[in-house]
C-alpha cells in the first residue's frame, strides 16, 4: 500500500474501514474534553489512527502523580510544569505530524463550550467531573454530534455511546447530577491505569466506527468493567427514550448549556478566593466527606461548615455544596481542586 | 435462594467494602429493604425521602432497567441479579 495510506495500512486492511473509511478518518475533526488518564490514551490512539484534526481541551497543569496513568507525559514535562494540553500537543505532533493537533488550556463551561465543538464530528469525554459531562451531553444533543461517555475510578469504569436522537443520551439514563461530595474521585479513591486504558480504548473504538461511517456498529448498551472484581457487564438502555421525558434529547431543554443547572464560579475580589455554587441545594454528609478527605489534609467541621486544608489552599464547603477555595484567584485552579476533592 | 445485589463503589463504605451482597425478597423494594436491615443507611443513598429511586441512580435486574419494568415493584425471582449503578465521574 504505497502513498499516503501506507502509515495506516494495517487499519486499512481491516475491511470495515478500508480505504474509504481511512479517507473519512483523515477528513474528520474530533474534540477530547479532558487530558488526564482517559484523554491521553484517547488522543494517542486517535492521533495514530490518523484523524484529520484533534482538539484537546484541559484546564490542569501536570503533577508527578499523573505519570502513573497519563500516557503522553514524561518526567521532563512535569519538571517544566507544563499545562497538560500543551505537553500533549507537543508529544502528539511527534507521534503523527499529519494530524492537526490543537491543545487548548481552558476551563470548559456553559459560556465557552459551543466554540470548542464547532465543526466537530465526534466528542470524546475524558473529564474528571459530572458537570462537564452533562454540559457535553447538552451541547452534543443541541448540535447533534455523537459523543462517547466514559469514566473510571478505582478498578471500575463505565461507558456508553450517545448518537443524539438515535440512542439514549446521558440524561435519558442519569437524569441529574449527584449532589456534590458523595461520589468517589480518582484523587480521593485512586484509579488503576488498566481500567482507564480499557474505557478509553472502548471510547476510541466507538469514535473510529462513527468517523469511518460505521455508526450502525456502535455499542448500544451501558457497559461496565471492573478489573479487580473480574466483572464485565452490559445493561440494556435501548428503551430509555420510550417515556419521552428526557429534558435534553426529547424536550429540548439544555439546562446545563443555559447555565440553569450546574455550578457558577465567582472570583471573590480582594480575598484570593473563588466561590463555587452548586445548583440543587442538597444537604451534604460532612462526616462521610471528612472521613475521605482526612487522608489528604486536615479537616474540621461543624454543622454549618467543613474546612479542608491542603498545601496552601483551603476549601470551605457549606451543607448545600457551595464551596469557597481560598489561596487562588484562578477559577481554573479552584474548579479543579473542587472537582478532585469534593467531587462535582 | 438469596438474590445477589451488586453494590457500587460509592456505597461500599456502608457494606464493609463488599461489592456483592446477598438479600432476600420478591420485589426490588423488598430487596432494598432487606439490605437496609443489614447495612443501615444504604436505602437513603438509593432512594429519595419519598421512596422513589434517586435521579442519578439506576437499578437493573439482570440486564434490564427497572424504570422500564415495574420500578421498585419489579418482581424478583431466584437467580436474578440486581445491580445498582450510579453515574461515575473519574477520568
Ligand atoms: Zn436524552
Amino acid at each position: 500500500m504505497p502513498g499516503p495510506l501506507e502509515k495506516y495500512s494495517r487499519q486499512v486492511l481491516f475491511p470495515e474501514i478500508g480505504e474509504d473509511g481511512q479517507a473519512r478518518l483523515i477528513q474528520s475533526q474530533v474534540v477530547i474534553f479532558g487530558c488526564g488518564a482517559l484523554g491521553t490514551v484517547q488522543a494517542d490512539a486517535l492521533c495514530r489512527a490518523g484523524v484529520g484534526s484533534l482538539r484537546i481541551v484541559d484546564r490542569d497543569f501536570l503533577e508527578e502523580s499523573n505519570l502513573q496513568r497519563q500516557t503522553l507525559f514524561s518526567e521532563d514535562d512535569v519538571q517544566k510544569g507544563l499545562p497538560k494540553a500543551v505537553a500533549a500537543e507537543q508529544r502528539l505532533r511527534q507521534i503523527n505530524s499529519q494530524v492537526r493537533v490543537e491543545g487548548l488550556v481552558a476551563d470548559v463551561n456553559y459560556k465557552n463550550i459551543d466554540q470548542f465543538v464547532e465543526g466537530t464530528h465526534c466528542i470524546l469525554d475524558a473529564t474528571d467531573n459530572f458537570e462537564t459531562r452533562f454540559l457535553i451531553n447538552d451541547v452534543a444533543v443541541k448540535y447533534s454530534i455523537p459523543w462517547i461517555y466514559g469514566a473510571a475510578v478505582g478498578s471500575y469504569g463505565l461507558s456508553m455511546t450517545v448518537i443524539p436522537f438515535e440512542t439514549p443520551c446521558l440524561r435519558c439514563i442519569f437524569e441529574s447530577l449527584p449532589p456534590a461530595g458523595i461520589s468517589p474521585t480518582c484523587d480521593t479513591a485512586g484509579v488503576l491505569a488498566p481500567i482507564v486504558n480499557i474505557i478509553a480504548s472502548i471510547q476510541v473504538a466507538e469514535a473510529i466506527k462513527i468517523l469511518t461511517g460505521n455508526s450502525h456498529c456502535t455499542n448500544r448498551k451501558l457497559i461496565s468493567f471492573d478489573v479487580w472484581k473480574n466483572c464485565w457487564k452490559e445493561y440494556e438502555i435501548a428503551n430509555a427514550r420510550s417515556e419521552g421525558k428526557c429534558p435534553a434529547c426529547q424536550l429540548g431543554r439544555f439546562e446545563f448549556l443555559e447555565g440553569k443547572e450546574g455550578s457558577t464560579v465567582t472570583t471573590l475580589c480582594g480575598r484570593d478566593s473563588v466561590q463555587i455554587s452548586q445548583g440543587g441545594g442538597n444537604s451534604l454528609d460532612f462526616e462521610q466527606l471528612a472521613k475521605r478527605l482526612r487522608h489528604w489534609g486536615t479537616v474540621h467541621f461543624n454543622q454549618f461548615l467543613l474546612r479542608f486544608n491542603l498545601d496552601h489552599y483551603e476549601i470551605a464547603v457549606f451543607p448545600d455544596g457551595r464551596g469557597i477555595v481560598k489561596g487562588t484567584k484562578d477559577t481554573k485552579v479552584a474548579r479543579s481542586l473542587y472537582a478532585k476533592y469534593i467531587g462535582s | 435462594m438469596p438474590i445477589q445485589v451488586r453494590i457500587p463503589v460509592q456505597l461500599r463504605t456502608l457494606t464493609n467494602g463488599e461489592e456483592v451482597v446477598s438479600a432476600s425478597g420478591t420485589s426490588v423494594l423488598e430487596i432494598i429493604e432487606d439490605i437496609e436491615k443489614k447495612y443501615p443507611g444504604i436505602k437513603d443513598r438509593i432512594c429519595e425521602a419519598d421512596g422513589k429511586v434517586r435521579r442519578f441512580v439506576n437499578i437493573f435486574v439482570n440486564e434490564e432497567d427497572i424504570r422500564f419494568l415495574d420500578n421498585l415493584k419489579t418482581p424478583i425471582s431466584d437467580a436474578d441479579e440486581v445491580s445498582i449503578i450510579p453515574a461515575i465521574a473519574g477520568g
